[in-house]
């Protein structure tokens, strides 16, 4: 028999220490219940559960405020639960504390959705604060529980209605649609077969706005070859609801 | 773009916020100690497979930095994982990736690659590789020392033809297993960021691949300015066909290397996916100076240059080696820009496409400058105290012959 070089007789022994270290930090160090379930400690499942509960959930509420449930199921804000905009109730549902939950009056509140964001989805109701009734109270108007619904006809606003919306208030109301979509006739009728066109050049807004352009005297001209740079006008400017100067 | 123009930008406005991003984009999350991390595992992995070229494929030209090579590999790999505690939380809980192995994250396996490249490939390397010498220190040093030698040893003292042939094996087989693994440890990296698919920037299957050869080649430069720099220090002249093979390797794996990132930046401008916008946005706005001036240009064009004219041009061998060190500290400079710009840009536009914000480095923070720069600093004291401890100079070099002072020579002649 070949004897084992001398090196490797330390060297398996360090490593056989270094796996023994291992095994018994695995046995000290490594809780009981963990990988029951999954890659951790099973029991810390029952000690977050364990936690008390802040939130109720909108059918706690019910028992009492069933009227402002109806409505508000009826109204656009039917997707948003109570406690959205209430914040954590458990303790007012159950009865625990005489503190009553928050009621958001300020014009923030209702920003933290409403207020413009172009990374929004298109056509959700959006609003710019400085332009939309400053200084007043939004519940002054709107209904929190039942908002306005938009009401809407005309050919386009049928569908697209809350673009039809804010076209309304915007400095782009006296426009049509069609001034700057092209749009066959059975787009009405099919619209996933039959496409509407969105302007691909900037041409579209430079009939209006170019410096020679034969549009009215109040349309605010500019330079279309240096005004916005390498930027699409649309990168900048909402074309439903363009802002320039507030 | 015009380059004045965007200098111009760069310099004067530095918006932290431009188009669109989402809240939790504002600040980066991957500070620059994230960049530092790659930066020295990417020296680590570079240097031992500049190691492995001697050892393995037999070029003798670069034996004076062999052992050198493995020293500065060990140095770094010390200290490559502090960036990264440095940046957790909780850094103590690192060491659950060995007690709860999760064979599904990609960040906890990588615990173990790191742990089997430092354990079984470099320190059993280097051991192998200086046992004779230890066990004759262990013989002639006094005192302290003579105890830290000994226990080095591990008890095997046997200097016998055979152990030392075994030695000379064993080295060798580790060095060969040693090549995957080094290849491992920084395409893992790569692969770590290469997998991110929700991020255009990072997820490309070419990722691996780019931050390997990237690897060696601040590999190669790291060890063409140790080497310069220690011999300089210690008085003894420059091997010169040791730095001209080297220079002449660190000018094919630029090239390799230039390839292959180019080959990536075709490949998606071809692909001209929906992000090509933003990025093309962000590389001529927040990553003009770290990319196209640190990384193209003074980080691989100027090099490249300099490298090609100094290795296969005409000059006098001092010119030549000013060109070498120049070119070794601009590749260092360019390799860092390379990975700010990854981790670092890989950050800066929002997954929406739609905007770019800035990342503003600290410091004296935790995350900040100082940090980075103790952590990059701390391994050449770590090499400093090792080369004391395990001198890697090979024999026969000569001292930098003195110019004989003029006096001197008259008081000679008169005597
Ligand atoms: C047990 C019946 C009960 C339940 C269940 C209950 N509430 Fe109430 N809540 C009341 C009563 C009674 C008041 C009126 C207290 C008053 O006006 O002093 C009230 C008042 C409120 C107010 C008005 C506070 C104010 O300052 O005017 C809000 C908001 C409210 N509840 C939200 C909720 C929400 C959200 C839930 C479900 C998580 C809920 N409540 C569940 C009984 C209930
Ligand atoms: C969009 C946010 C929002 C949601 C969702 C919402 N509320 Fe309110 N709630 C308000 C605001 C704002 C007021 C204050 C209205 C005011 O002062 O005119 C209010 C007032 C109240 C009040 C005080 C009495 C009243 O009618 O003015 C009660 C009670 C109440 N909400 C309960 C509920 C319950 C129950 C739900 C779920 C079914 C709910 N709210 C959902 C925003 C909301
Ligand atoms: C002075 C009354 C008034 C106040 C105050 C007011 N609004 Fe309005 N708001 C209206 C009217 C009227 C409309 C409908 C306008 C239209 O469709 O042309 C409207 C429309 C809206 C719309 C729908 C836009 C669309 O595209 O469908 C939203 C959202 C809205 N408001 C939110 C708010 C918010 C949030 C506040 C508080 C910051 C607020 N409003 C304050 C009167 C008001
Ligand atoms: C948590 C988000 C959220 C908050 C907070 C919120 N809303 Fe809304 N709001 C919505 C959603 C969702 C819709 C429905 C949008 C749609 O139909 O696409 C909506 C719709 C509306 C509309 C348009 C109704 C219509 O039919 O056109 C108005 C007006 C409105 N909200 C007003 C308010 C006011 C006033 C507040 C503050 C009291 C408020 N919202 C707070 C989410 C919110
Ligand atoms: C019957 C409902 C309906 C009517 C009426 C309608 N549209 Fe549409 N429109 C749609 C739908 C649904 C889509 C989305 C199609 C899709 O994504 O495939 C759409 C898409 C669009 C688009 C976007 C196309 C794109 O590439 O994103 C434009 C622009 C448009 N419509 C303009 C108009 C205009 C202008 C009118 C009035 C002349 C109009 N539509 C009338 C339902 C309608
Ligand atoms: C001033 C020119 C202009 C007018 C008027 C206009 N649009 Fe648009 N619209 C655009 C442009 C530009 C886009 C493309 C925006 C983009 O790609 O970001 C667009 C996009 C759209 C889209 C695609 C969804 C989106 O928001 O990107 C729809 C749907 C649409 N418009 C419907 C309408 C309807 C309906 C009207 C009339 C109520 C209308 N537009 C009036 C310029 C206009
Ligand atoms: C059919 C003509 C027409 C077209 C096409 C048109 N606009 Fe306008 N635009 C107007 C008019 C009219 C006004 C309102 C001028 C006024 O009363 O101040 C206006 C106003 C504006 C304003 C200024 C808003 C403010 O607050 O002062 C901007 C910005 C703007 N448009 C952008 C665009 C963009 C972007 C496009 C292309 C997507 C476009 N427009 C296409 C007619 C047009
Ligand atoms: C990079 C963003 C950007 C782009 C792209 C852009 N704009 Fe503007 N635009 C602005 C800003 C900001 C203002 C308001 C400040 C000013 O007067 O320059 C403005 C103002 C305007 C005004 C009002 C000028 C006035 O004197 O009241 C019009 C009209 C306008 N833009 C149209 C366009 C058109 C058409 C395009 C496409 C050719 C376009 N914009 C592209 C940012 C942009």
């Amino acid at each position: 028999m070949r004897k084992i070089p001398q090196q490797l007789i330390p060297l398996a022994v360090l490593f056989i220490v270094l796996l023994g270290v291992l095994v018994v930090a695995r046995q000290l160090f490594v809780p009981k219940t963990f990988g029951d379930l999954g890659h951790y400690r099973a029991t810390a499942v029952d000690e977050v559960a364990a936690q008390p509960a802040a939130y109720a959930g909108y059918r706690v509420c019910l028992d009492c405020h069933d009227d402002i449930y109806q409505r508000k199921q009826l109204s656009s804000h039917a997707g948003l639960a109570c406690e959205t905009c209430h914040g954590a109730a458990a303790a007012h549902a159950t009865g625990e504390s005489d503190q009553l939950p928050t009621v958001p009056r300020g014009r923030d509140h209702c920003q933290l959705c409403h207020g413009y964001n172009s990374a929004r989805p298109t056509g959700f109701p959006q609003i710019l604060s400085n332009m939309h009734n400053p200084g007043e109270a939004c519940v002054k108007c709107h209904d929190s529980h039942s908002p306005r619904m938009a009401k809407g006809n005309g050919e386009c606003s049928a569908c697209h209605q809350m673009i039809a919306n804010q076209k309304a208030v915007s400095s782009h109301m006296s426009l049509d649609c069609t001034d700057c979509h092209t749009v066959p006739i059975d787009h009405a009728t099919q619209p996933r077969v039959v496409q509407a066109l969105k302007p691909n050049s900037e041409e579209t807004c430079g009939k209006c706005h170019a410096r020679g352009s034969s549009a009215g005297a109040e349309v605010a001209r500019i330079d279309m070859a240096e005004h916005g740079g390498r930027y699409l006008c649309w990168e900048c400017h909402y074309p439903h609801l363009p802002e320039a100067k507030l | 773009m015009n380059i004045a123009m965007a200098l111009q930008s760069f310099f004067t406005e530095l918006p932290s916020v431009t188009g669109y991003m989402y809240p939790n984009e504002y600040e980066l999350h991957w500070s620059v100690l994230i960049v530092v991390y790659p930066y020295l595992t990417g020296l680590v992995a570079g240097a031992f497979i500049l190691a492995s070229l001697e050892r393995v494929f037999n070029v003798k030209a670069l034996q004076p930095v062999y052992r050198l090579s493995l020293l500065t590999a060990l140095s770094f790999l010390l200290i490559a994982p502090l960036p990264l505690l440095a940046h957790l939380g909780h850094p103590e809980r690192a060491l659950e990736m060995f007690l709860t192995p999760h064979t599904a994250s990609a960040m906890a396996m990588f615990g173990f690659v790191y742990a089997w490249y430092l354990m079984v490939v470099l320190l059993l390397e280097i051991w192998f590789d200086y046992r004779q010498h230890i066990v004759r220190w262990a013989k002639e040093k006094k005192g302290a020392l003579k105890w830290f030698y000994s226990l080095l040893t591990l008890g095997s003292t046997d200097l016998s033809e055979k152990a030392l042939a075994f030695d000379n094996k064993a080295g060798k087989i580790i060095t060969i297993i040693g090549i995957p693994s080094a290849f491992l440890l920084h395409g893992y990296v790569g692969f770590i960021f290469g997998s991110v698919k929700a991020n255009p920037w990072w997820s490309s299957v070419l990722m691996p691949i780019v931050f390997l050869f990237s690897a060696i080649v601040s590999g190669i430069a790291l060890m063409l300015l140790v080497y310069m720099v220690s011999s300089m220090l210690r008085w003894k002249t420059i091997n010169m066909p040791c730095v001209n093979k080297l220079a002449e390797f660190l000018f094919y794996a630029i090239l390799v290397d230039f390839s292959l990132e180019l080959l990536d930046f075709i490949q998606r401008l071809y692909e001209s996916e929906e992000s090509i916008h933003i990025l093309s946005q962000m590389i001529s706005s927040r990553l003009f100076i770290s990319l196209i001036i640190s990384q193209i240009i003074l980080g691989t064009i100027v090099p490249l240059v300099g490298l090609g004219l100094a290795r296969f041009g005409r000059m006098p061998d001092e010119m030549r080696r000013m060109i070498y060190l120049m070119a070794a500290l601009l590749v260092q400079v360019g390799i860092f820009a390379t990975r700010w710009n990854v981790v670092i840009g890989g950050q800066l536009f929002s997954k929406s496409l739609r905007g770019l914000t800035t990342y503003k480095l600290e410091m004296f923070g935790i995350e900040g400058l100082m940090t980075a720069i103790i952590l990059m600093v701390m391994p050449f004291i770590i090499l400093f105290v090792m080369t004391k401890l395990l001198p890697p100079w090979s024999e026969g070099e000569k001292d930098i012959p003195v110019p004989p002072k003029p006096h001197a020579t008259q008081v000679g002649q008169e005597a």
